[in-house]
C-alpha cells in the first residue's frame, strides 16, 4: 500500500477525521477524531514520494541503486512530536473542563460558557 | 547570523526563566536588551541590501531564513510589543511559567518572521499555536480554557492541511524553500498541482492570520484572553500569519483569491464591530477588518501596495495592542467589558489609560498624522482599481463608526492617576503611533512617500471620519441579530473546508 495508494487512504483518512470532528459532540472523541486528521497529512506526506524498490537510504556499504527520499521521513517525525504534544495539552485543557462542567460534550460546555458572558 | 541567534535567544532565555524559577524581570528585561542590540545589527546589515542565509545546505535542501525589510519590520514589531508587555504585567509579578511561555512565544515569532522554508513555517506555526494556547488558558478560568481548547483544534486542522500543501509542493516542485518553489511554479504556470497546493497552503496559513471563512475562532479567543496576551495575539502573532500569506503570494498567483478574501473579511468585521456591545469583543472583530485591509492591499500587487501592507500591519499591531491593554485596565477597572457600563462609569478609569486609549482610536480610524493615516494612505496610493478603492473608504468610514462607541470614555474628569509601570507601558505604544510617519518615512522608498501624501490622501482620510460618525448615528437606532452560530467550533471547521474550495475555484477560474 505505498505511493497513491497511500494518498487516497489519506485524504479517507483525512474525511473521516473531519466527520468526527464535526459530527462527534464527546470533546475526547472529538480530540482523537483530531489525532486521525493530523496522521492523514502524515501519511500523505510519506507516501506521496514513494520510489518502488528503494533501498535505505544510506551511503557506503549496502547502499542500492535507487534510494528511499529521507526528507519526507525527517520531516514527518517532527510532525509526529507536535501532534503528540498538541493532543497532550488538548487533554489537560478538557480535563480542567471536566472539572468545571461535569461533561464532554461541546454544545453543553459551549452553552454554559455563553450563559456565564451574559451574566 | 542575527536571524539565528535573535530566536534562540529568547529560547534559552525562557529555558533559564524556568530553570532559575526567580528574577522573571530580570530575565525579560536582559532579553529585551539582546534583542536590541541584535536587531540594531541587522538593520545595519539591511542597509547594504536583502539578504539570505541558508543553514544546514544539504543539496539545496537547507532552511533558508532571509533578512529583509519585512522581517525586521516585524522583529522590530515584536520587540516593542514585548517591552510594552513587560511593562504593563511589571507589578502583577508574572510566574516564570507564564514568563517562559513568552520568551517561547517571541522566539517563534522572530524566527517565523526571517524563515522561507515551508516545512520550517509548519513547525513554528505549531509552536506558536501551543504557547499562545497555554497563554490565552492560563488563569485557569473555564471559558478562557474553552477559548483557547476552540483555538487549539483549529489550529491543529488548518496545520495538517497546510502539512498536506507542504507534501504537493514537495512532490511537484522538488523543494520547500519558497523562492526555489517559486521557480518551480514559473516554470510550470497553470499546472493543475499549483492550485491544489496554494489552495492547501493559503487555507493553513489563513487560519492563523485571522483571514474570514478560516478564522472564525478568532473574536472569541482574543476577546477571552487577558489583556496583555489579547495583546500580543492580535498585535503580533496574527501578523506572522499575514507576513506568511505575503511570502506565498510572492511565490503563488495568489492576487484574485487574496482580494476576494480579503473583501469578505473586511466586511465581516466592520459588520460584526459595528454592532458589538462587547469593547474587547469589538476590538477583536477589529482585528479581522484590518487583516482584510491588509489583503486587499497584497492582492493589488503594487511595489507601493506591498510596502504598504508591510507599513500597515506594523501600526496595527502598535495601536491594536494600545488599545486591548488600555481597555484591558479600564474593564478591569470597571469590572465588565460592556461598552455601556465602560461609558457610563468612566470616572474610573484612570487619566493616563484614557490618553492612551484617545491615542490609540485616532490611530486605527486615521487621523492624520497618526499610525494609521500614514500607512492606509501608502495602500490606497497602491490601489488602482476604484471599486477596491471605494471599498477601502467604506471600510475605513465603519472603522470610525465602531469605534465611535468607546469616543466618551475618553472624556471624563476622574483624578485616578495611572501605576507608573502601565504609564510607561502606554508611553512606549503611544509614541510609536504617534511618531509612526517620520520612523517608517525614513525607512521606506522616497517615491512611494512622494506619490502618497498628497492633499487627497488628507481629505480622504477626513471624509471617512465624517461618513463614519454619521453612520455611528444611524447604527445606533438599529440592532440586527447577526448570527452566532457562524463561530461555533462544528460549524468553523466545516467553514474552513468551505474557504479551502472557495480559494481552490478563484486560482482555477483566474
Amino acid at each position: 500500500m505505498f505511493g497513491w495508494q497511500g494518498v487516497a487512504a489519506a485524504v479517507v483518512l483525512f474525511g473521516i477525521g473531519t466527520l468526527g470532528v464535526v459530527l462527534r459532540r464527546d470533546l475526547v472523541v472529538k480530540l482523537l477524531a483530531l489525532a486521525v486528521v493530523n496522521s492523514s497529512a502524515i501519511l500523505c506526506l510519506v507516501s506521496l514520494r514513494v520510489r518502488p524498490a528503494a533501498g535505505p537510504p544510506l551511503l557506503g556499504a549496502g547502499a542500492t541503486p535507487v534510494m528511499a527520499d529521507p526528507l519526507p521521513q525527517a520531516l514527518v517525525l517532527s510532525a509526529i512530536v507536535i501532534n503528540f504534544a498538541v493532543l497532550a495539552l488538548a487533554l489537560v485543557f478538557v480535563m480542567r473542563l471536566v472539572e468545571q462542567y461535569h461533561t464532554t460534550d461541546s454544545h453543553r460546555i459551549d452553552r454554559r460558557t455563553r450563559d456565564e458572558d451574559a451574566e | 547570523m542575527t536571524a539565528l541567534v535573535l530566536p534562540l535567544a529568547r529560547f534559552l532565555f525562557g529555558a533559564l526563566t524556568v530553570a532559575v524559577g526567580h528574577g522573571t524581570r530580570v530575565f525579560l528585561v536582559l532579553s529585551a536588551v539582546v534583542d536590541a542590540v541584535l536587531i540594531a545589527g541587522m538593520c545595519t546589515v539591511l542597509r547594504g541590501g536583502a539578504c539570505t542565509v541558508t543553514f544546514g545546505g544539504w543539496k539545496g535542501l537547507g532552511i533558508a531564513f532571509s533578512i529583509d525589510i519585512i522581517s525586521a519590520a516585524m522583529a522590530a514589531l515584536a520587540l516593542t510589543l514585548s517591552v510594552a508587555v513587560t511593562l504593563y504585567t511589571w507589578r502583577d509579578r508574572m510566574r516564570p511559567s507564564i514568563a517562559a511561555l513568552l520568551h517561547l512565544l517571541l522566539g517563534a515569532c522572530y524566527a517565523l518572521a526571517f524563515t522561507k522554508d515551508l516545512f520550517n513555517v509548519y513547525v513554528l506555526f505549531e509552536l506558536v499555536t501551543l504557547a499562545s494556547f497555554l497563554l490565552v488558558g492560563a488563569d485557569r478560568r473555564p471559558r478562557q480554557v474553552w477559548a483557547s481548547l476552540r483555538y487549539l483544534i483549529f489550529s491543529s486542522f488548518a496545520l495538517s492541511v497546510f502539512l498536506f500543501g507542504v507534501a504537493v509542493v514537495y512532490t511537484h516542485g522538488n523543494a520547500l524553500d519558497l523562492d526555489a518553489v517559486a521557480a518551480a511554479v514559473a516554470r510550470s504556470p497553470g499546472a493543475s498541482w499549483v492550485h491544489v497546493a496554494a489552495a492547501l497552503l493559503v487555507t493553513g496559513v489563513a487560519v492563523k492570520a485571522g483571514v474570514f471563512l478560516f478564522a472564525l475562532w478568532l473574536p472569541l479567543a482574543h476577546s477571552q484572553a487577558p489583556p496583555a496576551v489579547s495583546a500580543l495575539l492580535s498585535g503580533l502573532v496574527v501578523k506572522m500569519g499575514v507576513v506568511q500569506l505575503f511570502r506565498l503570494s510572492l511565490a503563488f498567483p495568489l492576487g484574485v483569491p487574496l482580494t476576494v478574501l480579503g473583501i469578505l473579511t473586511a466586511l465581516l468585521g466592520i459588520v460584526y464591530a459595528l454592532w458589538a456591545h462587547d469593547a474587547k469583543r469589538m476590538l477583536a472583530f477589529h482585528t479581522l477588518s484590518q487583516i482584510g485591509y491588509l489583503l486587499v492591499g497584497f492582492g493589488a500587487g503594487s511595489e507601493a501596495a506591498r510596502f504598504g501592507v508591510i507599513d500597515y500591519a506594523v501600526a496595527h499591531g502598535l495601536f491594536k495592542a494600545l488599545l486591548f491593554l488600555a481597555v484591558g485596565e479600564a474593564a478591569a477597572v470597571v469590572g465588565s467589558s460592556r461598552v455601556e457600563r465602560l461609558v457610563a462609569e468612566r470616572r474610573l478609569v484612570p487619566r493616563g489609560t484614557r490618553v492612551a486609549l484617545a491615542v490609540a482610536i485616532l490611530g486605527i480610524i486615521g487621523v492624520p498624522p497618526f499610525a494609521g493615516f500614514a500607512a492606509k494612505a501608502v495602500v490606497e496610493s497602491g490601489i488602482s482599481s476604484v471599486v477596491i478603492r471605494i471599498f477601502v473608504f467604506v471600510v475605513s468610514a465603519g472603522t470610525v463608526a465602531s469605534f465611535a462607541k468607546l469616543w466618551p470614555v475618553v472624556f471624563a474628569r476622574s483624578s485616578v492617576r495611572t501605576a507608573p509601570p502601565r504609564a510607561a507601558a502606554y508611553g512606549l505604544l503611544g509614541t510609536a503611533v504617534v511618531l509612526f510617519l517620520p520612523i517608517s518615512r525614513a525607512m521606506g522608498p522616497a517615491a512611494v512617500w512622494a506619490a502618497t501624501l498628497r492633499g487627497s490622501a488628507y481629505v480622504e482620510a477626513l471624509a471617512a471620519i465624517a461618513v463614519g460618525a454619521a453612520a455611528y448615528a444611524w447604527s445606533r437606532r438599529r440592532g440586527p441579530r447577526l448570527p452566532e452560530r457562524l463561530f461555533r467550533l462544528e460549524e468553523g471547521v466545516l467553514v474552513v473546508l468551505a474557504g479551502f474550495l472557495l480559494v481552490y475555484a478563484l486560482l482555477r477560474g483566474s
